[in-house]
């Protein structure tokens, strides 16, 4: 079978639907009544006949609109205040089996009550240099609503309550040809905007996948980056002075994949050898850009290891040589990737160490205020060893991914809509995830966020009992 | 919102065809052709080396407003221009940015990368079609960049006289249906002022969705010696009911600062203003 799943298919079908209606522009059914357009059809562009009609609409109206200026800050012109609140709320639709450790454990219904936050401070200082420093955090109480006895303590650990240190860096010129940005900041390598290939070198919130909004997704590391400038090249040297890996569901949440709690993580300190190093050449020219990227790193994912503490997951070091590139072509822009890994480690024995991921793709914004893409990506483990087939590493010697994505905007941008389905596996067997997001912006500053996101089950550790994530999601955010 | 906003074009200089800004006085010229008169407008000295900062309100038809603020920059290289703007404010899309390698050959496509903060990435924007909105608003990037003259058939239509000023109505059609689906327009009637050869106000016909377009140049002001459109509206129709309409105010307008070809880079759009 090619796409497994009803509700898979029931998405693809509305995917189907909206992409033809991109090219109807803003006369069919969904964009008249997205776009608030009552009125009905109208005959054709009047003809020369009625010009003197048409030419006479200008004294229709005047021009409304107030006369603003500025706001005038209180706040010293060398600092610049932005964040925002948010109110997020979930609904499980299915219900997991809970594990041994809590038997009254059950993710059906309120699974998010989350109140969270934001601040930056963006600091101008002398010869054009600049400090930002950010926080962010949220506590959710839906834990405590629904008895925080039933939840293992890493679930509570991990997605009740969290504050911490965003990007916050020193940034500046030291010559006309040399850019210095220091702190804890993010760096994103490659041309894809859905699958991760080159892009190693921050962690991600993984702790809800495709429920973490894109703001939040990548996690800030402390690094030092050097960037020099030549006409339209730009090599860039970087130094990661802190291991930080990804965030990962804590045993007892519906994504936590395996039966028992993973070992304790081995953590690399922060000291000279555990710095982790990137090179990267980037090229902007006429109708492409080119990327070239190196970079020797612990692996984010980690593997459980036997030391002499006992179990633990560890992180090796592994190296990435990679390259990306894309080319503009009318409409289209075509996106290649390629990352060949080195040093690789699993939860088991073997001997397969070395992986090449290859990945194409194509965006497409021809149809009137629509964005629509599609990456396909292959992660090829060479030497595969059969072993890795087992649990918990559930490894496969050819990892197909595929993501589809279609964004577009309703109302004079006043609504975005959002399609996203991401594939594993040739024939969805790995498992697969679809997400309908609707963003509506209420005001300049408040914006109202729903939609809903299906899981499949499949044999990939991320989506084994997968099924029962289904949710419903909504956001109120205020910013400023 | 991840998708990007491949509609992000360039403000400041757009107003390139739609004000087809800046030029001395002159007197009124009799006997001109259409296309002559569409020569004048198009040769006026657009003002190299501009800073500028704009304000867009979005009015729906319920009179709801919202508000964009952009600091923008603009070099000319020969007919082309570069040109790079920078989001203020909502805050939302503050600090994202927009470069622009605007080719006048239609040949061409534009080069153009997006710097989406949100995502901390310089993305490639590949759009040879102008029809779309721009950031919303009534204004299309067709509207925003100069058109290229030959891409156009031209007819004077006849006489008029706006605000006190006497106006030729040139009506503009494609040349082709390329430059049809590009600009999104089956044509244009354009209103040129005759003693500055400015276009104070123009009519399109959209070619989707049976609707028609007005744009005005509310406020015509002489800086440096050039006249610009500090205030312009477009008011989209159906049916003759106004269903949203934009106002640009262009404010602080600059022209022939200091401004390097460092400024219109990938290196500055990151880095922001």
């Amino acid at each position: 079978m090619l796409f497994p799943g009803k509700k898979l298919t029931a998405f693809l079908a509305l995917l189907l639907v909206l992409v033809p209606f991109g090219a109807q522009a803003q006369n069919s059914e969904l964009d008249d009544i997205l776009s608030g357009f009552e009125e009905p059809a109208v005959s054709p562009a009047p003809e020369n006949s009625g010009l003197d009609e048409v030419l006479s609409g200008f004294e229709e109206e005047t021009a409304q609109g107030t006369a603003t200026t500025p706001d005038a800050s209180r706040l010293p012109d060398w600092l610049e205040l932005s964040g925002g609140i948010g109110f997020s709320t979930s609904w499980t639709m299915g219900s997991s089996t809970p594990p041994a450790a809590a038997p009254n454990l059950d993710h059906h219904g309120l699974s998010r009550l989350r109140w969270s936050a934001d601040l930056t401070a963006d600091i101008a200082l002398p010869a054009g240099w600049q400090a930002r420093i950010g926080t962010k955090g949220f506590h959710d109480p839906v834990f405590a609503l629904r008895g925080r006895e039933d939840y293992p303590a890493q679930v509570l650990r991990r997605s009740e309550s969290e504050l911490e240190l965003t990007e916050s860096y020193l940034q500046g010129t030291l010559s006309p040809r040399l850019d210095i940005k220091s702190g804890r900041q993010i760096v994103v390598w490659g041309k894809s905007d859905n699958i991760r290939l080159t892009d190693v070198l921050n962690p991600l919130d993984n702790r809800e996948p495709g429920m973490v909004d894109i703001r939040d997704l990548r996690l800030p590391v402390a690094m030092t980056k050097l960037d020099s400038y030549l006409g339209a090249w730009n090599l860039s040297g970087i130094v990661v002075h802190e291991p930080r890996f990804h965030k990962t569901p804590g045993f007892g949440s519906d994504f936590f994949a395996g039966t028992s709690p993973a070992p304790p993580e081995e953590i690399p300190a922060t000291s000279w050898e555990n710095q982790e190093y990137g090179l990267a050449l980037n090229g902007h020219f006429q109708g492409w850009d080119l990327s070239l990227y190196g970079a020797r790193i612990f692996d984010d994912m980690g593997h459980v290891a036997v030391t002499a503490s006992g179990p633990r997951l560890v992180h090796n070091r592994i190296t990435m040589l990679g390259a990306a590139a894309n080319l503009a072509l009318g409409n289209w822009l075509l996106k290649s990737e390629a990352a060949w890994f080195d040093g690789l480690e699993y939860s088991l024995p073997a001997d397969s160490d070395r992986r090449l991921d290859l990945l194409l793709g194509a965006e497409y914004m021809g149809f009137p205020e629509t964005v629509l893409s599609l990456e396909v990506a292959n992660r090829h483990t060479f030497s595969f060893d059969p072993a890795l087939e087992a649990a918990p590493v559930y490894g496969v010697e050819d990892d197909l991914q595929t993501v589809l994505r279609l964004s577009r905007d309703f109302r004079h941008d006043t609504v975005q809509l959002t399609l996203l389905l991401s594939i594993f596996g040739a024939d969805g067997d790995g498992g697969s995830f679809e997400r309908l997001t609707v963003r509506y912006e209420l005001s300049d500053s408040l914006t109202a966020t729903g939609g809903i996101i299906l899981y499949q089950d499949g044999d990939r550790p991320l989506f084994r009992h997968s099924d029962q994530r289904d949710r419903l999601f909504a956001e109120l955010r205020y910013s400023f | 919102m991840l998708r990007p906003k491949p509609r992000l074009t360039a403000l400041a200089a757009a107003l390139l065809f739609l004000s087809a800004l800046f030029a001395a006085p002159r007197p009124a010229a009799a006997g001109l052709s259409a296309r002559e008169i569409m020569e004048h407008v198009d040769a006026r000295d657009d003002g190299d080396n501009v800073t500028l900062q704009t304000e867009m309100v979005l009015i729906d038809k319920n009179g709801h407003q919202r508000e964009r603020q952009i600091r923008a920059f603009m070099k000319d290289k020969g007919r082309d221009t570069w040109r790079i703007q920078f989001f203020v404010s909502p805050a939302d899309v503050k600090d994202t940015g927009f470069l622009t390698y605007d080719y006048y050959s239609g040949e061409k496509d534009d080069d153009q990368w997006l710097y989406l903060p949100e995502l901390h990435k310089t993305k490639r924007i590949a759009s040879a079609d102008k029809s779309s909105a721009f950031m919303g608003s009534d204004f299309s990037y067709a509207d925003m960049n100069r058109r290229v003259l030959d891409e156009w058939t031209y007819k004077l239509l006849k006489e008029d006289e706006v605000d006190g000023h006497r106006v030729w109505l040139i009506e503009t059609v494609p040349v082709n249906k390329t430059v049809e689906e590009r600009y999104g327009y089956t044509k244009s009637v354009v209103f040129v002022r005759q003693d500055i050869f400015f276009p104070v106000r123009a009519v399109h016909w959209v070619k989707e969705g049976d609707r028609i377009k007005y744009m005005e140049v509310k406020k015509l002001e002489q800086i440096d010696g050039i006249w610009v459109a500090t205030e312009t509206q477009m008011r989209t129709t159906k049916n003759r009911q106004t269903q949203h309409s934009t106002i640009l105010r262009w404010h602080d307008i600059r022209f022939n600062q200091e401004i390097d070809d460092e400024l219109f880079t990938v290196r500055r759009l990151e880095k922001g203003l």
